[in-house]
This record gives structure tokens, sequence and C-alpha cells, in this order.
């Protein structure tokens, strides 16, 4: 079928002034979990000019590729020319799935068989991705506006909202990097703007660090059992790193927080002493000051160790 | 050209080799105007996999393009007639740091930033540092000899490249320079590799040079109301012996970009100088410091200041770094492409270059600014166009020529850091005219069938806007 893409043709200008220099690279979990080109930010606005100009024949591969981002918007923070990356992708999405095809990519999915219809998702999503249909008496989800941050799976009681596998944040996914770990701490840490650099070099004979860190794209995602299974496996300190109260883009670090406060009750009857688990708040950028908080954890529950001797 | 994938997928796995249409698509493309698809993308792990590959395709004669993060402004890495686009960010192991040998061992893929996060528990750097670090690779680096900001006085990346790996068209594997600081073995093959562009050989290893990071550095900012004044006080602080390790211009449309579009505050003249001194000694900082602010001043340099902290270094510095931004959104409608973008001119000429260029700009309407590393005589332009316009290619196209006919007369040359590729074959090779048979006797020697990156360098086509397809949506032929 002829697509038309209406929502991308306001777009054509911006996509002229992407100097495709590639520097978002660096910020996007995607990519740092692939290393394949055609996931990075600067990859996908390749495809989706290509689309625009007749280059390439729109396809349910290519729209999987404009599904798979968080919209933590590192890209279009710190894009050198100001391109606002993730509303071209939304514009993308909206064309393709008005075109006919159909991707999932990082969105969540609602298992419509085995949902309970308490709702509770709907409360938590602040890009109002889901919503009642009364007459059909079910959760719709729009996946054009689901972000993909996960705290609506981490939420759902039944356990039926799922996020897809290879993004390294499915439930199943986050459990075995948890069982993975092998340093004596554990940092979840979100995307946004906190947790910088590409890393993606190996290296055997640098010092290996204290701490794995965890991207897990929104605080709201952690899930108390993850935390627990972390303890479980004898990690000395479990930190969660996201954005202070009133500036997390999905509320998630609420739900977080209550979460929390609960565990923290929990930890000392299960023998685990609370201060092993430690919230920290970081604005935009701030980066220098997680690394100095995350040393200063490790120094704090180091101290506690010794003098328990 | 006939792919066997099964043979590709053999060597590398199932999951490294790939002929979706997109992948295709965004693996013919990088930072420069040209894209071309590949045939297929292919991801080798280690050397073993590398000489596989290209023992098979040297024997199908399949072309194999090399690319680390296809970062390059020239087109490098896109392939011009298609092949195996050989992807080498697996190979992205740092093999060993010798803080003893002050070296370091990597593999291609490794990536600049990540390399030198990794050394810094060490207290040593990887010096040569271009802008796009934080995602370039060490093999892409050496194949197009890179350097950055601080080149002026740490050098280019062939200053920090004591060894490397290669693998030959034939698949053959050789070992080329030293573990040593100087080396005085016959033909410097190794340096052959440094800039070659990915023509000569696959680079699976390098052997590095490493330094000391400073303890103290200190930035700082000076006004000129008359460009020549800003170009004689760099060309006079570094034939005064100073040794700064950043010495950067900024032309008065670089300023305005800066001002207009971001609101930095700049001061409006005609001309910035920036300069830093680092070093491990305080009073040693102070006296460079000291000089090159005096120099600058005898230069009817004026608004001289300097300083050691961090925060106030990255504010002075900041209308620099956001440059590249800033001229992106110089003006609706037009696009900021790298073209003619990298001279290298003697220091003295370095104002009438800038000079000559905003001429070169106005008589064909176009808006091109002056600004970079003219400590190390690099000076960086930008060609500000609407890129869908057919006749804006043909001003590009002229811009281009005139601008290189005059670096050429000065006697600077062609690139400084970002290479050749497609976009500056055409005018290197006048340059390079006297030399080109000889590179071609090279080329024919190490790649006898022309199979590794073809169509670069002294084989590029002649004009480089009909090279390939553009990557704008040129409305009417070029």
């Amino acid at each position: 079928m002829p697509a038309i893409f209406n929502h991308l043709k306001e777009w054509q200008n911006e996509l002229n002034i992407c100097i495709r220099c590639g520097y978002c690279y660096e910020h996007c979990h995607i990519y740092k979990l692939t290393n394949w080109e055609s996931d990075t930010p600067r990859g996908k606005l390749v495809l989706i000019h290509a689309l625009l100009n007749g280059e390439l024949e729109p396809s349910n591969e290519i729209a999987e590729k404009v599904f798979e981002c968080f919209y933590c918007k590192k890209c279009s923070d710190n894009c050198s020319a100001k391109v606002s990356v993730t509303d071209i992708f939304t514009a993308a999405r909206q064309d393709l799935v008005e075109a006919g095809f159909d991707a999932d990519g990082v969105t969540a999915r609602i298992d419509e068989d085995f949902c309970s219809r308490c709702r509770l998702c709907i409360s938590v999503c602040k890009t109002e991705a889901l919503s009642w249909d009364a007459e059909n008496k079910k959760v719709v989800r729009d996946k054009i506006k689901c972000q993909g941050c996960g705290t609506c799976v981490a939420t759902c009681p039944s356990g039926i909202i799922v996020q897809n596998e290879g993004y390294a944040v499915s439930r199943k996914e986050l459990k075995e990097r948890v069982k993975k770990i092998n340093s004596r701490f554990l940092v979840f840490c979100c995307n946004w703007e906190i947790y910088p650099g590409l890393r993606l070099s190996r290296s055997e004979t640098a010092q290996p660090d204290t701490h794995t860190v965890i991207v897990n794209m929104c605080s709201g995602r952690v899930e108390p059992e993850l935390i627990l299974e972390a303890f479980n496996r004898g990690i000395d300190g479990v930190m969660i790193a996201c954005c202070p109260p009133d500036e997390c883009e999905h509320n998630g670090n609420y739900k977080m927080m209550r979460r929390v406060a609960f565990l923290k009750n929990l930890l000392p009857e299960l023998g685990i002493d609370a201060q092993r688990l430690r919230v920290d708040y970081f604005k935009a950028k701030e980066g220098v000051k997680l690394k100095k908080a995350i040393d200063k954890f490790v120094e704090d529950i180091s101290a506690i160790h010794q003098s328990a001797g | 050209m006939k792919l066997n994938l099964d043979k590709l997928r053999a060597i590398v796995g199932m999951g490294n080799v790939r002929t979706d249409p997109l992948d295709l698509f965004v693996y013919g493309t990088d930072a420069s105007v040209h894209e071309a698809p590949a045939s297929a993308v292919v991801r080798p792990e280690n050397i073993e996999q590398v000489q596989a590959i290209m023992r098979y395709a040297n024997a199908e004669l399949i072309p194999v393009i090399p690319r680390g993060a296809g970062s390059g402004m020239s087109g490098q890495a896109v392939p011009i007639k298609g092949g195996i686009v050989m992807d080498m960010k697996r190979m992205n192991r740092i093999l060993e740091i010798r803080p003893e040998d002050i070296l370091c061992r990597v593999e291609p893929g490794v990536v600049d930033d990540d390399l030198n996060r990794a050394l810094k528990s060490y207290g040593l750097f990887y010096p040569p540092a271009p802008a796009s670090s934080r995602i370039a690779t060490i093999g892409g680096e050496i194949a197009n000899n890179a350097s950055g900001v601080r080149s002026v006085k740490y050098g280019a990346t062939r200053d920090s490249v004591l060894g490397m790996k290669v693998v030959l068209a034939n698949g053959d594997l050789i070992r080329l320079g030293a573990n040593t600081r100087v080396e005085a073995s016959g033909y410097q093959i190794d340096r052959l590799m440094i800039g070659s562009e990915g023509t000569l050989g696959i680079i699976v290893e390098a052997t590095l040079l490493l330094k000391p990071i400073p303890k103290y550095r200190c930035l700082g900012r000076a006004s000129f109301n008359k460009l020549e004044e800003a170009g004689n006080a760099i060309s006079e602080i570094i034939a005064s012996g100073a040794s700064p390790s950043i010495l950067e211009l900024m032309d008065n449309i670089a300023i305005t970009a800066v001002n207009t579009t971001l609101n930095m505050g700049l001061p409006d003249v005609e001309a910035i100088v920036m300069f830093e001194a680092d070093g491990q000694v305080k009073e040693a900082v102070d006296y460079e410091i000291a000089h090159i602010k005096a120099v600058c001043e005898k230069n009817n340099g004026f608004g001289i200041e300097a300083s050691y902290d961090p925060e106030k270094r990255m504010k002075l510095y900041a209308g620099r770094k956001k440059l590249f931004a800033a001229l992106s959104r110089y003006k609706d409608g037009l696009a900021c492409t790298s073209l003619a973008d990298d001279m290298a001119v003697p220091y003295s000429r370095m104002a009438d270059m800038a000079k000559k260029i905003h001429k070169i700009a106005e008589k064909n309407n176009v808006v091109m600014t002056a600004y970079g590393h003219c400590g190390s005589g690099c000076m960086h332009t930008k060609i500000l166009m609407n890129p869908v316009r057919k006749e804006q290619w043909d001003d590009a196209r002229r811009a281009v020529e005139e601008i290189y006919d005059y670096v050429y007369a000065i006697g600077g040359t062609t690139s400084a850091e970002h290479g050749i590729g497609i976009s500056k074959a055409p005018a290197w090779k006048k340059e390079k005219a006297d030399s080109l048979k000889v590179m071609k006797a090279i080329k024919k020697a190490l790649d006898p069938n022309n199979i590794l990156n073809p169509n670069k360098l002294q084989d590029a086509p002649d004009d480089w806007v009909s090279a390939t397809r553009l990557r704008y949506p040129v409305k009417g032929a070029v």
C-alpha cells in the first residue's frame, strides 16, 4: 500500500538539519545493548528520512525500529544540531501505524484474557497510553503514546503486562542480569541523563568496578523482587539512582519510593540491615554527582561491615 | 557481485550478518553528504574471522569496506559500489594496559572515550581526542589519522601509534611498528597504514603510546577587533616557542551564530582566540599563560581572561563547544554540510585564509565560517546552504574548488584531520598530482584486486557531487 507520511512531512527540514555526527550513540540504551548502528537514534533518523523521500519502502521491520525507543530523550537533549529526535520518532510511529504497519518495540502489551480489570495500570501511566474502554470493559493501550517506562509492568498485580525481550527490561531479563552480578554493589540507574558514556568497550586489564550498574530506564520499573533477589545473592548494597521527586518523566519514582519504604520495614525482619538499600536523586547531567554518591555508598556500607566484624 | 551469505554466516555466526534493506541503508551512510547502500553487513569478533572474510572476498572479488563508528565526514565509510561493510565494533577489547611502558594494546573497535576512562585510574591518557571521541573507534581514528583540539601540543593519531596488526587484502596477517618510542627498521609501513582510510589493509590491533594526565590546566580567551590581529597573535604564540595545549580561533560569523542561536553572550568582536596550557608544574603553566596573554596584548587583544577553575574553564569554552549546534541553526532552510571543512595552512597565512573563505562564500551564494584548531594550522569551515536546491550544489562545488585553489597557493594542504574519502578527493588529487602514480602503485601492490574500500582517495570519482546519491532530497538532477 502506498504510504502517505502526513505527520512526517513537516519534519523534512529537521531531518535535513541532522548533521549525522552520531554523537547520539553515546546516550542510547538500545544501541548500548545491541551495538548495531540501525538501532541508534541517527540510524533511525536515516531510515525515516529514506522513507519520507521514497528511498526505502515502509515495512514492519522499520516500524519495529521506530518503536524501539524509551523516550529518555537524551538523544534530543544532547543533539549537536538540536534536532527533536524523539518527536520525529513519534510522527513516524503515527504514520506507520496509520499506513497499517505493526510493531511493538519496547512498548508494554496487555494480555487481555488474564486482565483482572483492576485498572491500577491506568493510574500509574503518566503518558496516558492506557485507558478504560467502558463499552468493551477492557484496558486499552495506545502504543504511540507508550514510552516503555515499564511502571505499569511493575505495578500489574496479575503480572500480565509485559515488554518484549531483547531490550534488557523484561522481567526475565532483569532477573537474569541481577543473578549474573559478581561485584559487591548493585546500582539501578535510570537512563534519564544521569548515566553517561558509551561504555561498549571491554577491558580485562582495567581495574574492576566495585559496583554493577543496571540501566532500567525508570525507577518505577524496579520491582521489589529484584532488590530481594540481589540481597539473596549476597550483594552488599543496592542503590536506586533516579530523578528528583518532581522531575520524573513517568512519576515512576513515587511508585518506587513507596515500595522502598515498605521494603525498608521488611528487610530487618529478614536479617538485612535496611541501610544496605539506598535511594538517591540526581538532576539532569549530574553524572559526576552520581559517581561520587556511588563511591560514598560503597564506603558507608563497607564501614558498617567492618564495624560488624 | 554474488554474495554467498552462508559462507559469511559460517565465519561470523548467524547473528552477525545482516542483509535487511534497512541495515544495508544505514550502513551506507556516515556524517558526510554521501550515501550508497551496502550489500551485506558483517561483524567479526576476532582476527581469524577478519582473515577468513578477506580470503573469501579476495577470491570472489567482492569489495570490503571496514567501518568504525561511521563518524567520518568525507564519505570514507560509504560503500560507493556496494560490497561487504565490515563493522569492527565487536572487536572492542582493551587487551593490555602497561603503565610501566606507558603504552596499551587495543582492538580496533575500542571507543576512544572508553579507553580514556579505563586509563584514568593509571593517571594516563591517549591524546589524539577528536571531537567525536565519545563514539569514534581507535581503528577508525588510525585509518583516518584523526586529531582534535589538543593536537597543537600532542599531535595527531600518527604521533601516538607505536605499532599495529593488519590483515591484508589476501587475508595475510602482518605485524607493523614496535613497542618502543623509536624505531629505525626500514620501511615504516605502519605509517603508511595511518590515514589509508581502509584502502590498504584492515587494522585489527593497535599498540598506543600514552601520556600522563596533566595536573594543571588553565584556559583563557582574548578578543580582537581585527581578524588579522588574531591570526598574527596565533602565529606569534607558536613561533615564539610557547607550548599551548589548545589554541583556537573563532571568526565573527561563528561568534554571531553562537550568540543569536544559543544566546551565549560572547563578545561581539571580529575574532576570538581561545588558549590553554597544561602541565605537571603550576609555575610552568603560569609561565605559558602569561606569555600567551602578553602576545595577545601585543597584537591588540583585549578582554583577556584565564582560569584554572574547571567550571570557569567550561564557561569560557562553552561558545566553542556549542558552535556546531549553532551553525546548524544559523538560518532557516540552511543545512550545515561538512565540505572543505578542515584544510591546514601555514600559521602566517591563517588570517588570509579566513578572509578568503568569507569572500569565496559570498561570491558563491553560500554561508561559510572560519574557526578551528589554528594552533596546529587547522582551519575549520562548514558550508551552510539550502541542500534541496540543485543550484546550491553547483555553488558548493565552485566554492570548494576555489577554496582549495587558494589553500594550495598559500602552501596549505587539503585535510588536517577529517580525511579525504569522496568529497575531498577531487581537490586532493590536484594537490598530490605528482605522487598519485606512487600511491596507485602502492595500492596495486597491497591490494591487486582492488577490493579494499575501492573508489576512495586516488581512485575516487573526479566529481564529488555526483559520486554517490546525496543524502538530501535534491530537487532536479545534480
